[in-house]
């Protein structure tokens, strides 16, 4: 990812025509997935619809050498739901770590993620919480 | 973001337009990023990256849209809702494509801070280069249109 010369920001924003629906961005929802798995006590089938932990899916998004900070802000806005703190946080820890999680979740709704940024010409992957 | 005219030296266009219609030949049948598809059978696989090349494709055939017979009358470009996101994301994949056919020898950091050898470069790769830097440019306009706070 790249500062373009002269012009210092960052980037972001969505698709039309996505073929899945973009989901809402929920940082938290993993944690709030674990809690309630852990906490609720009810019989099986009242829990057998909630996402189990090996169902956490996290989407990350890799580092690149071409796109600008500020069009990965904007497709982090356009596409995650983030505010502009966020966008730019999780932008500079791609920028400066190579890679950033973005997103955790239930498996459709990280594939859909990583089928939308990958439409803008991000480096997106779907990986499994390892913590699950 | 309202209805942009963008007025461009046609000058200093005109000349970058060749290099960019080659990647943008180059990037018809492939994705400018090979893309990490979840673990699913072939057929979604093959779907996924069908998809993704469609949508390459259409952003890039509004992208080259631009430069019909009004741009080289005028020099002008326009930009609105209908095809702004679409521009953004052709000028990504054509970045992409100019860096990987002619630019990445000249490595990354020179790159982005744009110390290149000019005079000691090929002619072709002066060429993507511009357009390189040109397409840069046009994405920083259309980010500054269509979320001013991203550039604050």
């Amino acid at each position: 990812m790249i500062r373009h010369r002269e012009v210092q920001r960052d980037e972001g924003i969505q698709r039309d025509g996505s073929p899945r629906p973009l989901p809402q961005a929920r940082d938290d929802e993993r944690d709030k997935v674990v809690a309630e798995t852990r906490t609720r006590q009810e019989p099986a089938a009242a829990t057998i619809t909630r996402p189990q932990l090996a169902d956490i899916w996290r989407v990350v998004v890799l580092n690149d050498p071409v796109n600008l900070m500020s069009y990965v802000v904007m497709v982090f806005k356009k596409v995650l739901g983030f505010d502009e703190m966020t966008a730019r946080k999780h932008m500079l820890e791609v920028h400066e770590r190579g890679r950033s999680i973005v997103w955790s979740g239930v498996r459709e709704k990280a594939e859909a993620y990583v089928f939308t940024l990958q439409q803008w010409h991000l480096t997106a992957v779907l990986e499994a919480d390892e913590a699950a | 973001m309202k209805r942009v005219e963008v007025k461009l030296n046609l000058e200093a266009v005109a000349p970058l337009l060749d290099v960019i219609k080659d990647a943008a030949d180059d990037l018809k049948p492939v994705l400018a990023v090979a893309p990490q598809v979840p673990d699913h059978e072939e057929e979604f696989a093959d779907g996924w990256k069908r998809e993704l090349l469609h949508g390459q494709n259409t952003d890039i055939e509004a992208f080259l849209a631009l430069f019909g017979s009004e741009f080289f009358l005028t020099g002008v470009v326009p930009l609105d809702p209908t095809n702004s996101e679409a521009i953004l994301r052709a000028c990504s994949a054509v970045r992409l494509c100019l860096r990987e056919k002619h630019l990445k020898p000249l490595g990354d950091e020179a790159l982005e801070s744009g110390d290149v050898p000019m005079d000691a470069m090929p002619e072709t790769q002066q060429k993507a280069f511009a357009a390189y830097v040109f397409l840069a440019t046009l994405q920083e306009l259309i980010v500054q249109h269509l979320d001013p706070t991203v550039l604050e």
